[in-house]
């Protein structure tokens, strides 16, 4: 978790020095760099992280190997500064050097993930997310890999900016949607004391992107235009069923008001949605898909889905796991022997409501900016996104000091005396 | 004034502690073990277990301690160490001579089972 803050300020700082990457083509090297050091730096270390935590308790197991989760932590510690730094001056032996690094650390993960879920008698829309899920990481980051060895080698003939809409595709949709298609459906009745109603929406949301993302990749890779149309549309409408079976889950909650990180991750659900629809426009046959900057173009889809859609979602969710995870490491083992505070009490709901409200915001200022091709605008949004980080940076901060420095025992809340029967 | 208040205010605690104590079966024995269960919390909605509802039954003869109880979801992330705790806290307990926890998932827990307290703390 740590390792992922560092790089979420990286990422933030990559972004505030030079706001002006927004409006260069989105396969520009700089560009990659950028795009990287939040996918692979930021979100990719706190959905694994997340993942090692979660599933062996969503799933009642425990997690195979943790040895291995050890392995991958520091290959990806290793190959993923190494790849970006080198991104930076398109240095493509290195990058692969370094990649191989990542994508031997995903390995391990994969492999880990799917033992510990293989030991599980659990087999539904959550399981099968997290299986999925595991798989198409892996298989991104091996066409990430192919991408760059097939630019140097010229392997198989087709452009490699079609391979490369098709490596960030397999990330996006393949891990990130399904995990959240699956994941969301354990963790937002826990925390809002709702229950699942719609299983049948879970399952049709989480198979109706798959669908689509197997017809995307390879269309999105020999450019067949319509196939890439009808994949973007089937992964929109699985969207839909997930959105629409969150809400009936959502109707069942016994918690009335919504916690500021439930409130954003929703939010962020609605941004991936826009992200979607956008995403379907640019595949529609007339699109010009071209990678000229300005106008509407990648760059705009690609900042509704990751600062827009997916960032609340990952940020907001982490505003109740952090907490929860570490509650669990300091305290747990106190609990019965003397007072503990409860989870939510070891977040500043200060920071986490201005953090996470400023994120969100920053997107429209660099939507405009992206778009009209505007330095204010870029420079504004980049500004706010900065403070939003930091306040969301010291929020966790003030979470994970209790690692260190755990709380006094909080004095004991004086109870209702129950009358004798 | 003062006063009148503050016989309203007792009131209200008195009759808030009538309904918690009307779904415990709280005697002179088990008041203790209710207590101390009372000291143990749930980390995610930041209630004790017996507002919660989590607690079943309790028994105490001469020091021969039993409790049933159960937890939110089976797949409770923090279901471990709530359950150890509920044993280290009642084998803390002076009088404990052998304490029994028992985890059920039968009846499953549901939202109604909180006390009104704990509805109230949560803006049910």
């Amino acid at each position: 978790m740590g390792l992922a803050l560092i790089w979420l300020a990286i990422g933030t700082g990559l972004l505030v020095v030079h706001p002006g990457l927004l409006t260069m083509p989105h396969a520009a090297p700089p560009v990659i760099a950028l795009t990287h050091s939040w996918m692979l730096g930021f979100f990719v270390t706190v959905a694994c992280g997340a993942v090692y935590q979660l599933v062996p308790v969503a799933l009642t197991t425990t997690l195979w190997n943790e040895n291995l989760g050890w392995w991958h932590f520091g290959m990806h510690a290793v190959g993923v500064p190494g790849m970006i730094y080198f991104f930076q001056g398109y240095q493509l032996k290195e990058v692969g050097l370094f990649g191989s690094a990542v994508a031997l650390g995903i390995l391990c993960f994969t492999l880990n993930t799917w033992i510990t879920v293989g030991r599980s008698t659990r087999r539904d829309a959550v399981a099968w997310s997290i299986i999925l899920a595991a798989g198409w990481l892996l298989f991104a980051v091996l066409a990430g890999l192919f991408l760059v060895c097939n630019r140097l080698w010229t392997w198989v003939p087709v452009p490699p900016l079609a391979l490369l809409r098709a490596h960030a595709h397999l990330g996006l949709i393949g891990f990130f949607l399904a995990l959240l298609q699956g994941v969301a459906f354990q963790l937002i009745p826990m925390f809002t004391m709702g229950e699942v109603r719609d299983w049948g929406a879970a399952k049709a949301g989480l198979w109706f992107a798959q669908l689509g993302l197997v017809a995307l990749v390879p269309a999105l890779i020999w450019q067949w235009t319509m196939l890439t149309y009808l994949g973007a549309v089937a992964v929109t409408i699985g969207m839909v069923f997930s959105g629409y079976g969150l809400k009936q889950s959502l109707a069942t909650r016994k918690k009335r008001k919504l916690d500021p990180g439930i409130t954003v991750f929703l939010r962020g659900g609605i941004g991936l949605a826009a992200a979607a629809l956008a995403g379907v426009a640019l595949t529609l046959p007339d699109s010009t898909r071209s990678t000229a900057v300005g106008g509407f173009n990648p760059i705009i889809y690609a900042l509704c889905g990751i600062l827009g859609g997916l960032l609340p979602c990952i940020a907001g969710m982490m505003c109740k796991v952090v907490p929860f995870l570490t509650w669990m490491r300091v305290y747990g083992p106190l609990v019965g022997r003397r007072p503990t505070p409860p989870a939510h009490s070891l977040t500043q709901p200060h920071l986490e409501r201005w953090g996470l409200g400023l994120q969100q915001l920053s997107v429209l200022p660099l939507l405009a900016g992206a778009w009209l091709l505007n330095d204010f605008w870029l420079r504004l949004g980049t500004s706010l996104l900065a403070v939003g980080v930091i306040l969301f940076l010291m929020d966790m901060a003030g979470v994970l000091k209790h690692l260190w420095f755990p709380a006094a025992a909080p004095a004991p809340t004086p109870a209702l005396k129950p009358k004798l029967t | 004034m003062v006063s009148r208040r503050r016989a309203g205010a007792d009131a209200r605690v008195e009759t808030e502690a009538n309904l918690i104590a009307s779904s415990m079966n709280v005697t002179p024995e088990t008041a203790v073990v209710w207590d101390a269960l009372k000291t143990i919390p749930d980390p995610e909605f930041g209630l004790n277990i017996v507002d919660m509802g989590l607690i079943y039954s309790v028994e105490n003869h001469d020091g021969n301690i039993a409790v049933t109880m159960t937890l939110t979801t089976e797949n409770c992330p923090s279901g471990e160490w709530i359950y150890e705790g509920v044993k280290t806290a009642l084998n803390q307990l002076p009088e404990a001579k052998n304490v029994e926890v028992t985890m059920t998932f039968d009846p499953h827990w549901t939202p109604e089972m909180l006390s009104e307290d704990g509805k109230r703390q949560l803006g049910m």
